[in-house]
């Protein structure tokens, strides 16, 4: 399926998570690394080690990291380089949408998925003896972990699991808390304030700045009111979209803001770490 | 009566300003310029471009059912707009939005008048433009659907339910020209609408340029509602509601509704946008309702009691 | 005076109308009779500049009243007849006063005209047309669906109006309206005119026109059954 081109579609195939986003530093060194896992595939087991499908963006992500050269097929955000740590390899796979016709067809020995969505087609292929796993979405640094480790283990690369997280906890250590935590209020489309528990929260937090978020709309006049120090934005400018267009409302302007890539908040993983060590510095 | 909407415009005006999340009360400069002043001139602008152009189409096509959004007018800009803003158009070149509205505007108004003078039967045109609705609600949700942004489906919401909930002045500024422009239009056909109110040709024996008048309101309804509909989403029925609310008053002489009903569409929608503001605060909501939700819930009832009132065959 | 000559009205791949001539003068009365179908309203219309290749006449001179006009809204009797004045671009008060008191409206002034009797609400109709002081008063079945009072009263109306100077020109169906009232019988018959002449020598072209029987004894029962 022919899908929308970003920005990053004329990007080298190498590079395409090196578009050059504020704190999008992880990306292109994991792309890079799941570049090689997949040469280093093709030339030394010309076979499948698994046929694995992802039919969900985040679960791309940990597949394309972790085991490319298991990747039969992933869903079509995967190439999106404003929301996927792993466009520029998602590039060169496949691409299936969740429908279970098309699945089947791929004769997948591992179907992955998200916790939501897609339930009936996933039900569907269960009942014709597909093997489905659902990955949980992250929204702590120690779920990311746990999940990191279950999708290493899900896909036989344990290893491989083990050294993005090594990766992951030398960027969150390199951070130093600041003397004074700042005031950040993580601001998601459609105006929804990142609260505790969930992943903007986590990383806020990680990057040493206090959550003064507190979940739900809080609204234009009331940002305007009591302004954070920070305001955290992750927006694709690529395409626009009326949940982002208030982001850039002008009554927002006075207060300080720091805009993160998408792609490493959009689904937790050991990505994310890049975005804290963005916000950190 | 005009005097009396008038002065309910004004004290709305200021009401608006002085409502918010803020709390009552006169707010900081930033919250009035940048964020209340948008949303309450929005109000008042869109709601009369809506109240006259629902006046003006009424008159023009002998019906009292006749609405910008009721005929699909209000969803073809929608659809217009829809095209310009996800597929970064109107990123590039702003005041694309309402040129978009406005044109998608246009084409419904065409595509009416078109039908209108093939079949003028009350009914059938009625008929039409309820296709045109949908056509255009479905248009509107397939380009959403292949828009760039894979969460612009989401926001569907927005374009068939309307609201003015943190518009900058940008839009006001991109939207007030060209309603101002249809509504002065508008405001100049109260003569021809009367002359039509006998039918076509009493109106052309009386020397009234039936094609003008029919083609100035089909322009001025298009900038009335196109640029409206392109910054503040589907709003419906104040149109239809408002002249009708208005006529026990002052009678149905098309040309003495069109100013009460444009300063009545402003009172309208002003307050159901207040209504909406106030929402939160007085009910435990965590988000506002939509204002074209609020005039749906206001104005489908009033659909239905005029429909009983017209009877089968009595709209011509 | 109106003066309408050698027209030939092409309506639907039809002609409706040939070679027409015919004027009428000022301050007379005729009726333009014929079976339906003869181009009566065709002509009013042609006259009235509403075919779409004629010209139109000034509308302050004259009116046109259509068969069956009504008003799409609820207006009241006086606004209807002040729309008589928007040929003259104002709302001049007294010409309409004097077209509501010329039809009796006087008492009627703020009903609805979709509130009122049938008869009434032609009679604001013609309200309306006496308000722009036409010269030409152009008028389609001015008597349709009023009884034969008010029908006869209308008629009185109308011949008054043309004694004061107007010319009127109205389609009649009933014959025996335009025999007593009208100055002139134009009979129009497959589009052409084929009498036009005082009421007292236009029968036999008449009902020679509507197919009917002329002879000693007009007596309904001995006429064919109406075909209609």
């Amino acid at each position: 399926m022919e899908f929308r081109r970003g920005p990053g579609a004329s990007d080298p195939w190498w590079g395409a998570g090196a578009k050059p986003l504020p704190g999008s530093g992880a990306a292109p060194r994991l792309q890079r690394l799941a570049m090689l896992l997949l040469l280093e595939a093709l030339l030394l087991h010309p076979a499948y080690a698994a046929r694995v499908v992802s039919l969900n963006l985040c679960t791309d992500e940990f597949l394309l990291l972790l085991a490319p050269e298991q990747a039969v097929a992933v869903s079509f955000l995967a190439n999106e380089p404003s929301m996927s740590v792993v466009a520029g390899v998602a590039r060169h796979v496949p691409q299936v949408r969740a429908d279970a016709e098309a699945v089947l067809d791929l004769h997948p020995d591992l179907v992955l998925a998200g916790p939501y969505g897609a339930q009936t087609t996933l039900a569907l292929l269960e009942r014709r003896g597909t093997r489905v796993e659902r990955l949980a979405m992250p929204q702590d640094f120690a779920a990311i972990r746990a999940e990191t480790r279950r999708a290493a283990a899900l896909l036989g690369v344990p290893a491989r699991g083990e050294a993005l997280l090594t990766d992951m906890q030398a960027r969150l250590d390199a951070v130093r808390a600041p003397v004074v935590r700042a005031r950040a209020v993580f601001l998601q489309a459609r105006g929804y304030a990142a609260g505790p528990g969930s992943l903007a929260d986590a990383v806020l937090r990680a990057a040493g700045l206090a959550d003064a978020g507190a979940g739900g709309q809080p609204g234009l006049e009331a940002l305007v009111m009591h302004p954070p120090d920070l305001l955290v934005t992750a927006t694709a400018p690529d395409f626009p979209s009326l949940g982002t267009d208030l982001l850039r409302h002008p009554a927002l302007k006075q207060i300080p803001r720091r805009e993160v890539a998408p792609a490493l908040v959009l689904c937790g993983g050991p990505w994310t770490a890049g975005a804290v060590a963005a916000l950190a510095q | 009566m005009t005097r009396w909407l008038a002065l309910a415009v004004g004290c709305l005006l200021v009401a608006s300003l002085l409502t918010g999340a803020a709390g009552p009360g006169v707010p900081d400069t930033l919250i009035l310029w940048q964020i209340r002043l948008p949303r309450t001139a929005l109000a008042a602008l869109v709601g009369g471009g809506l109240g006259l152009s629902g006046a003006v189409l009424q008159g023009a096509l002998r019906n009292p059912l006749a609405d910008p959004g009721l005929l699909g007018i209000g969803g073809c800009a929608g659809l217009g707009a829809v095209l310009a803003f996800y597929w970064g158009v109107s990123a590039v070149f702003a005041p694309a939005l309402p040129l978009a509205g406005l044109a998608g505007a246009a084409v419904g108004c065409a595509f009416l008048l078109g039908f209108a003078g093939r079949a003028a039967s009350g009914p059938s045109l009625i008929l039409a433009g309820v296709a045109l609705s949908a056509l255009a609600a479905a248009l509107l949700a397939l380009a959403l659907t292949l828009a760039p942004n894979p969460f612009a489906l989401a926001e569907i919401t927005f374009w068939l339910m309307g609201g003015l909930e943190d518009r900058t002045l940008t839009h006001l500024l991109l939207a007030a020209g060209p309603i101002a422009l249809g509504c002065l239009t508008l405001l100049r056909l109260g003569r021809g609408l009367d002359g039509l109110a006998l039918g076509d040709e009493v109106a052309a024996s009386l020397g009234v340029p039936v094609g003008r008048t029919l083609r100035l309101a089909a322009a001025g309804v298009a900038l009335a509602v196109g640029a409206g509909a392109a910054v503040a989403g589907g709003i419906g029925f104040v149109g239809l509601v408002v002249p009708h609310l208005l006529r026990p008053w002052l009678g149905e002489r098309p040309s003495s509704l069109l100013l009460p009903s444009l300063l009545g569409g402003a009172v309208l929608l002003l307050a159901a946008d207040l209504l909406a503001r106030a929402a939160p605060l007085l009910l435990p909501l965590h988000q506002e309702p939509r204002l074209g939700v609020l005039t749906a819930l206001l104005g489908a009832p009033f659909l239905v009691r005029i429909a009983r009132q017209v009877a089968p065959g009595g709209m011509t | 005076m109106i003066a309408l000559r050698t027209v030939r009205v092409r309506l639907t791949g039809r002609d409706v109308l040939h070679d027409i001539d015919f004027t009428a003068r000022a301050g007379e009365m005729v009726a333009l009779c014929g079976p339906n179908g003869a181009g009566k309203s065709t002509l009013l219309r042609a006259l009235a500049g509403l075919l779409p290749e004629g010209r139109a006449p000034d509308p302050r001179r004259v009116a046109y009243l259509p068969q069956g006009a009504r008003c799409a809204w609820g207006m009241t009797v006086a606004e209807v007849a002040a729309l008589g004045r928007i040929p003259h671009g104002d709302a001049d008060p007294a010409p309409v006063e004097r077209a509501l008191q010329a039809c009796g409206l006087n008492g009627l002034r703020d009903s609805r005209v979709d509130r009122i009797s049938g008869g009434q609400a032609r009679r604001a109709m013609l309200a309306r047309v006496l308000a722009t002081e036409p010269q030409v008063m152009l008028l389609d079945e001015p008597t349709a669906d009023l009884d034969p009072a008010a029908a006869h009263e209308m008629m009185a109306l109308l011949r008054t109006l043309s004694r004061q100077g107007g010319c009127v020109l109205t389609v009649l169906h009933a014959l025996d309206l335009a025999l007593r009232y009208a100055d002139r019988v134009v009979v129009l018959a497959a589009g052409r005119i084929v009498a036009d002449a005082p009421p007292e020598s236009v029968l036999p072209a008449a009902a020679a026109a509507f197919g009917l029987p002329w002879g000693f004894d007009p007596s309904p029962r001995l006429l064919p059954p109406c075909q209609s």
